[in-house]
This record gives C-alpha cells, structure tokens and sequence, in this order.
C-alpha cells in the first residue's frame, strides 16, 4: 500500500460475485489521482472484473453482485441512492476493442455531451477532444466521415477522445491497444501520458513492459485455488518492477509463470 | 525446369508415423472424404432442383390460366360495327355517288372530268379506254404486282354455296367444278386464285362430291355438255364479269342449265343465300360471323370457293392528269376528308372531287374501308361511337348511362334539358352523378360500346400450354364448334381488371376493391403490430429480467408463432367483431357505415391479422436486437447515458434493417391469409371501394379464394390473374424491405 493522501478512487473490502462464484475477493486499492495505475496478471485473475467495477460496468451483467465498497469522492459508489449514469460520466471507460458508435467522427465526439447536457459551443468541445486524443489533425477535413473509416489505432483514439469530450475525472482502460499495432500501441501510450496531467488513468494490460514503461502505479493480481482474483502486490511501478516483495511478483515479472 | 511439370504422386511415402494411413491408403483416404462431400453435395443440390421444380411449377400453372387463347362470340362483330361507320362516313362526303353496279359507275368516272373511284380490275379492264388507273404508294395495278401481293389492295374473290345444294342440285355442281377447272386460266380482267386457295376450292368440292371414284391427288374435270337444270346466282358486281363470261363459255360447250345472275352486292347476295333464296353466292370478301349465324338459322352450311383474286383499281377520269399516283394516306383524305383536289395536294386545283363509289352492300367498299381506313372501333371519335351508342340501346339505358356520367359537358344526348335539370336541381344526396362528374373520355365509351352493344361472350378459354403448342387443333375444334366466334389471344391480366371493381361477369370482373381492401387492412395490420410487436421485443431485450414469469412468457409467445392462423380468425371473431363491435363497426364515433352496421370490418381485419403476425414481429425484432453487439451498449453506457438513451439511439437504429425485414416478411404473411377473414366475415361480393377502416372489405386472397369456388371456367382465369396480382404486391413488398435493408445498414 503507498502512503499517499490523496485518493483518486478506492477499493475497500470488494467482493465481486457472478451468480454464485466469486470473481474477485477482498480487493483494497487506493488509486492515486492524475497517476497511472495499471492492472496486470495472468489470465482470468479478475482484473478487469476489478476495473469494470469501479463505474459499475457489472450491472450490465444480470447476475452480477458487488460487495464492499468502492470510494469515489469519499462515497460509497455502490450505495443504494447512487445512480450509475451520474458515475459513469464522470468515470469514463475505453474498451479493449475500438467501439465507435455508428455515426459521423464528430458525432461520436459529439453525441455523449449532447445527452449530458453540454451546453457549450459543440464544435469547440469535438475540436478540443479531438485535439487532446491527438486525433485532430488527422480528421479535421472529414469529421462527417463515418467513424468506420478510422483505422484501428485512429478508432481508438476517438473513443478516447469521446471520452474526454464528456469531462470525466478518471478514465478507466481494459487493454486499449491489444487490438492494435505497434505503432499505434505507441501512440496511444504517448497520449497517455499527455492525459495523465489531467486525468486519473486506470489501465488493464497483460502487456508488462507496458505497464513498466507507461504506468506509476502497478497493481499484480493472481488467482488463489478457488480461481478467485486477488491482490497480490501493489506499489510504485518502478519499486513493483525492480525490487518486488512478494515472490509471485517476481517469479511473474520475470516470466516464470503467467 | 522439368520439375514443373512432375506431378506429385504421393506426399505420404516417407511419412515416418505409421498410426496414419501410408502411400495408396493415405490417397484412397482422402478420396473416399472426397467422396462422401460429393455425394452430399449431390444431394443438397437435387433439394434445390425440387425447390426450383416447385417454382417454376407454379408459377406455369399460374400463367397457364392467366393467358389464353379464348372463343369470344359477340353478339355484333366490332370491326362490322366500325366498318359500318366508315362506310356510311365514305357514302355520305359531298359530291359522292354510289351504285351497286360498277359498269355504272365506270361511266359515270368517264362522263365527269372530276371523277375519281374504285372498282374490280375486271371491270377497269372492260372500260380501260375511257378511264386512267392510279398507282397505289407508288404501284401500278397489274397481273404481276397483284400475283406478287406487291400491289396492297389484291384480294380473293370467294363463291358461296354448301355441300347439300351441290349434292341436289347438279347445274351447281358442275357450275363449280368448271370454274375450279378453269379457274388458274382466269378470266379477263381477273387474277388466279393463289394455290392454296384453290386447294381449299378443290376440297371443298370433292367433300360434296364423296360418291365420285377417282383417285386422291387428281382432279376430275366434268365435261358440261347436256346438264341441264336452273342455276340461281347472286352477289358481287366484282364477280359479275367473271359469272358471265363463265356462263357465255360453258353454253358454248354444250351446258344446257338454265343460268340465273343478279348483281346485288356481296351482303345483299349473302344475305339472299342465307335465306336460302339462291343456290351460290358471290362476294368479294369473305363471309362474316353474323351471316353465318343467319346461315345456319336457315340450315345452310357455307362453304369457300376462293376462285379468283382481284386487283381493286382506283381509276380517275382522264382529264385529271395530275393523278398518276395517290398514297395510302392521301387516298384515305381523298375519299374520307377532303372536299377539293387542292386540300390533298396544294399544287392541285381547287375543284371539287367528284366520287364515285361501290354500293354500301358491296364488299369491295368493305374491302377498300378495311385496308386503306383502318376501321377499329377503338380507334372511332367520340361522336361515332356516341352515334352507335345511341343506334343500339334504348333511350331508357342510354338516359340511365347519361345521369350516370354525361357524354359531352355541353349537350346532352339521351335525356332533354328539362328532366336533366330537375333532376340536378335535387339536394346533394338525391343528384344523380352525372350532375358534376367530368364527361366520359372517348376510351370510357369505347368500353360502353363494348359492353352494350358488341356484347362480347367468353364461350371457351385455352390454357396456355394450348395456345402456345396446339395451336391447329384449337383452331379446327374452334372452326367446328364456333364458327361465328373469334378466337383471340387474352391476357385475363389487364389494366382494366385491376382498376375494375368486382363483377358478376368474369370478363369484366376486376380487383380494385380487392386490392384496395388488402391495402387498408394492411396498413391498419401494420400500424397495430408494429409498434406493439417492436415494443414488446424491446422490452423483453432490453429490460426484462431474466425470471421465470419472463421466460414463461418468451415460450408462449414463440409458441404463438406457430398456432394456425383459423384460430386467430376465432379470437377475432370473437374480441373484435362482437365484444368490441361498438368500437370496430365506429359506432362509437358516429361513424358507422349504414350498410355494415356490426363489426365486420377492415379494422376488425387489420386488428386480427395483427394479432395474427405479432409473435413473428417480436421474435423478429428480438433476434435483431440481440444481433446488436454488446459493445455499443457498453460505450453509450461508459459515457454517461441512460438505459433508453442507449435504446433509443443505438440499439433501435442498429436493430432497424433487421426489424423492418423480419417485420416486413410478417406483413406479407399478413397479406397472403384467407382464413381468418373469411371467419371474421370478410365480403365475399362487393363492389363498393372500402372509405375508411369501418367499410366493409374483401381482400385479394379472399376474391381468389371465392373466384375458384365458382363452377364457370372463366373465374379460374381471373383467380390465376389476381395471384398474379397477389404476387406482385408481395414482391413489392419484399423488394421493399430489400431497399429499407440496403438503405438503413450502409449508412454508416
């Protein structure tokens, strides 16, 4: 656990349960604010179970069940008074695939602010995020393009650039360039870094020289017997990396199993 | 490179793991694989040759009824009709003389430097001196043109008599068998008869003649020397020289018969040999339907003897020297329109033409009317066929027509001013429509023409298999039964079938009621189970949790799809028809259609075949809706928006094509059922178009259904041409579901 006062988002005592199995147990975890904190683990260990709750993406499966609590601005995002749409704008995600909606470039900038009530100039707001996904430059004179025609490294910039169009606070990340090249890998790794002056970043990677190079705080899940996920070790990226505690860190880290 | 070339033999030979087949066994492995896919494929291919089998089936029984040939008796031959105004048209132009005789008339053109008319080439040749015959589009009237059919107004000259007259009266008989012998000689003035005419002639006579033994292939020419008898002939002045120089020829051998010729015209000559007045008829033009019928009456049995053909020859005064040669355009304005030369032709004089022309009984007026004047009685201007109208009904019909819809806006033609305006002067309700309708259009007569006066009877239908492949046969059966009927080439599929309303005659029965029925009771099938259908399945997608009343209800409703649509048509009958009648029958807004008065009406219709297709819409929609991946709900969702929002703005619009297409096909469902209509009481005869949801209706399955029940042949026909009908409505509609398809999922 670090020491760090200020907390972005928390984990306290969460259980997540699919149906009667437990996905993911016990899980305490302080997201430091405008910091990037990657998720990494073998398969199936439940990271991205951890990621997906924390804007209460679970709901969307029926039999879904969250225990514990999950801190944001100090309450309980799970009470039952919280309504998940108001969590979600403000807790963005981007997807392991690019999902563009089926529409115009700038109507996928534009469409998440429309329906929250953005009342600002529209193009200035699509320009902006377009410009902070490093995306501008490359749609300017086809924003009435379908976002179809993006390439897959594009696509993905503008669901990030949807994201950002929306103002969140923390923009959560399940593999975002598993699906792409190298090159585009790198794009949006450099543009991650650039958003982290503004954002809280929680990125799921099984990609280890990713989390090692592009992240500050690294969170390494396992399974225990009963295939539920839990949280092995936690610290700064370089501390995790260079000098790990726990010895399933390490044996992981160094390639020996995973 | 030679290795090229080398094909492989056997990958297998050095193939180490000796679990797996080796070298020819490993070959015949694979071989035997291949040949089970093959056989398979052989098989699935002969499913698809059944299904094609199936279709092409059907639709060639479909198309067998729809076209046909049909035997069609009218009670007046329609080109007669039209010939009749033509020529009374020709008879009645100024300076116009006519006469039966046409050495009479040769005198007259010789006498009058204004003269100009036609006749036979035997009787130009005869006067040949005195007059100057005038090309025809270019083409001078003689022995070789007319042969070659080059000349355009050659025609047959025909005699008539039967077999029984033959066989009694021998100076008849003999009479015949000369001219037939003599007939390729022909004389002055005349053309042969062309082969096959005179083939026809010869077995004709030999039919009556069956006692005579020769053998088959000759001819038997009869010496005339010592008959002797009395011999009646009567008819065309075209043949007129022919019978007398025959009759001069035949005395001179020896034929002692006592010959009797009158010159009368070929309808007056018919007319007296169907009465049974004279032994042979000459005319020069074939026999028509009407006199046949009259024959018969009289127990006569006309048989054709084509033995000669003729040039009809237009001759002028020699006078006119400008005439050398008129074409088919100009004769027809000489002789139908124009009153002076110079109307014709600018460069002629402006003195007024003088014609002269056979009587209105001659075929050769008849002739010349037919190939020069087009005389169709579809083609007839309004006031002719006014004119017909008002010579062949009653004036109580004709007032009855008129009050319907008038035939000119400014006069009236059947009633008189005064009964007209009172009856116009009566309260809206009470006036007839004429009273504000627009006059009938010359196609609208043409139609009353038809159904009043030719009164055209369908008496027999071939299917088109017939038609098309025993076509002799159908003529000759056709020949024998219905002599007096014409044997035409129908396409039951008309424009007017499907804007005619529903009648108890087949020949001009018509879907427009049926059509328009279907299409309301449609469109109100498609108002009702689309939004509900595409409700529900959004709502069971998209909201309902996964519980057992849930799933309960996902069974039945699948379940439903399957339940035979009768069992609708009962639940129809009994929610919509009788508990719901106030709200069905549009009592409850006042709106009730006096003559329905209960629910059977298209909205009880619409509502039934909307309960009807309603499980297809949701199960169709369902599927749509679950094709929409996961990930766009997740990313409307991630930014902040509503369950609906994400529903309404990315799922429906996803969901769409496949929505519209699965709805789509349920429609068309919809629009093929019978049986619950005819249980919620759809009408089996109307003829009034349906006004609102709260008419009565029929719909096309339902005429088809009931046009196949009736016993006449002819409602087979337009049963097959309303499926044809029926079809097209439902490719329309699947092709517009193709496009809503196309339209919607290549928008983005």
């Amino acid at each position: 656990m670090t020491n760090n006062n200020q907390t972005a988002i928390q984990a306290h005592n969460m259980n997540v349960y699919y149906g009667s199995f437990r996905a993911v147990e016990e899980i305490n975890l302080n997201v430091a604010p405008r910091q990037i904190t990657a998720l990494i683990g073998p398969s199936g260990c439940g990271k991205s179970t951890v990621l997906r709750s924390f804007n209460r993406m679970n709901d969307l499966i029926p039999s879904a069940r969250v225990e514990g609590a999950v801190l944001y601005h100090g309450a309980n995002i799970y009470a039952p008074d919280v309504d998940p749409v108001e969590i979600r704008r403000r807790i963005g995600m981007v997807f392991q695939k690019p999902n563009p909606f089926p529409k115009s470039i700038y109507d996928n900038v534009a469409w998440g602010a429309k329906i929250n009530g953005y009342k600002g100039d529209m193009d200035e707001l699509v320009e902006s995020s377009l410009r902070q996904a490093a995306l501008w430059d490359e749609v300017k004179d086809k924003l009435n393009q379908s976002g179809f025609s993006l390439s897959g490294g594009q696509q993905q910039r503008l669901c990030i650039a949807r994201t950002l169009a929306v103002k969140p606070d923390i923009i959560l990340m399940d593999e975002p360039t598993s699906a792409l090249d190298p090159v585009a890998t790198l794009k949006i790794e450099d543009l991650i870094q650039i958003l982290k002056q503004d954002y809280t970043i929680i990125i799921v990677t099984h990609n280890m020289q990713q989390a090692a190079r592009a992240s500050d705080f690294t969170a390494f899940f396992n399974m225990n017997e009963e295939r539920a996920g839990y949280l092995v070790e936690f610290s700064k990226t370089e501390d995790l990396f260079t000098n790990p505690k726990n010895e399933l860190t390490e044996r992981y880290i160094t390639g020996r199993f995973g | 490179m030679d290795e090229l070339n080398n094909q492989p033999q056997h990958y297998f030979q050095d193939d180490n793991d000796q679990a797996y087949p080796q070298g020819d066994a490993a070959k015949s492995q694979i071989d035997s694989r291949h040949r089970k896919g093959f056989i398979w494929r052989i098989l699935f291919m002969a499913a698809l040759m059944t299904a094609i089998v199936v279709l092409v089936a059907l639709m060639f029984s479909i198309a067998n009824d729809s076209f046909g040939y049909v035997v069609v008796i009218s009670k007046i031959d329609p080109e007669r009709l039209a010939l009749n105004v033509i020529n009374e048209r020709l008879l009645t132009m100024p300076n116009t003389q006519s006469s039966e005789d046409d050495t009479a008339l040769a005198k007259a053109i010789a006498a009058d430097p204004q003269g100009i008319g036609f006749f036979g080439s035997a009787t130009y040749e005869q006067n040949r001196d005195a007059l100057k015959p005038v090309a025809v589009d270019g083409i001078t009237p003689d022995r070789e043109t007319a042969v070659s059919q080059e000349y355009p107004l050659t025609r047959p000259l025909y005699l008539y008599t039967t077999a029984d007259i033959l066989a009694e009266n021998q100076a008849a008989d003999v009479f015949l068998n000369y001219l037939i012998t003599h007939a390729p000689e022909t004389a002055d003035g005349y053309l042969p008869a062309s082969e096959s005419d005179l083939a026809q002639a010869q077995q004709n006579w030999l039919q009556a003649n069956p006692a005579l033994p020769i053998p088959p292939g000759t001819w038997p020419a009869i010496n005339p020397a010592g008959i002797d008898g009395r011999l009646t002939i009567s008819g065309s002045s075209t043949l007129a020289p022919l019978i007398e120089q025959t009759a001069t020829q035949l005395e001179e051998a020896g034929f002692a018969a006592e010959i009797h010729h009158e010159v009368v015209g070929s309808t007056a000559g018919l007319e007296a040999f169907c009465r049974g007045d004279v032994d042979i008829a000459t005319a020069s033009r074939p026999i028509q339907s009407d006199e046949i019928e009259l024959c018969r009456e009289n127990g006569r049995f006309p048989q054709a003897y084509p033995i000669a053909a003729d040039a009809l020859t237009v001759v002028a005064n020699p006078a006119l020297t400008f005439l050398d040669n008129l074409s088919r355009e100009e004769l027809a304005q000489l002789f139908a329109e124009a009153e002076t030369w110079q109307e014709i032709n600018p460069a002629w004089p402006a003195a007024p033409i003088h014609r002269y022309l056979p009587g209105a009984d001659s075929g050769t007026l008849d002739f010349f009317a037919r190939q020069i004047l087009q005389p169709e009685l579809a083609a007839l201007p309004t006031d002719d066929l006014v004119r017909l109208l008002a010579a062949n009904i009653s004036v109580g019909r004709g007032r009855a027509l008129e009050r319907e819809q008038r035939f000119y806006q400014d006069k009236l033609v059947f009633d008189n001013p005064a009964a007209w305006n009172e009856a116009c002067s009566q309260p809206k309700g009470a006036r007839p429509s004429g009273c504000t309708a627009p006059p009938r259009t010359q196609a609208e007569i043409y139609d009353l023409v038809v159904q009043e006066v030719v009164q055209p009877d369908v008496v027999e239908t071939f299917p088109l298999y017939d038609t098309l492949l025993k076509r002799e046969s159908i003529q000759r059966q056709m020949a024998a039964e219905y002599p007096n009927g014409a044997l035409q080439f129908r396409s039951w599929l008309t424009t007017s079938f499907i804007t005619d309303p529903q009648s108890s005659t087949p020949e001009a029965a018509g879907v427009r009621t049926a059509i328009l029925g279907s299409l309301w009771v449609i469109v109100i099938t498609i108002l009702f189970s689309f939004p509900v259908g595409v409700g529900a399945a959004v709502y069971l997608e998209e909201y309902a949790a996964d519980n057992r009343l849930n799933r309960i209800l996902q069974t039945n409703i699948n379940n439903l799809a399957g339940v035979p649509s009768i069992i609708y048509g009962m639940l129809g009958l009994v929610i919509f028809v009788r508990a719901l009648e106030m709200l069905t029958s549009g009592a409850l807004f006042g709106l009730a259609d006096g003559t329905t008065a209960n629910g059977r009406t298209i909205l009880s219709a619409g509502f039934t075949l909307g309960l009807l297709i309603l499980p297809l819409i949701i199960i169709n929609a369902q599927e749509a809706i679950r094709a929409v991946p996961t990930s766009l709900r997740q990313a409307s969702l991630a930014l902040g928006a509503t369950q609906w929002q994400t529903t309404w703005h990315h799922v429906l619009p996803a969901a769409l094509p496949g929505i519209l297409t699965g709805a789509i096909l349920a429609v068309s469902r919809a629009l093929g059922e019978t049986a619950p209509l005819v249980i919620i009481g759809a009408s089996t005869f109307i003829v009034v178009d349906p006004s609102g949801p709260f008419s009565k209706f029929t719909t096309l399955p339902i005429q088809i259904y009931q046009w196949t029940a009736r016993p006449q042949a002819e409602f087979r026909n337009i049963a097959a041409a309303a499926i044809i009908v029926l079809l097209v409505m439902l490719l329309a509609l699947n092709a517009t579901a193709v496009y809503l398809r196309n339209k919607y999922s290549t928008k983005m």
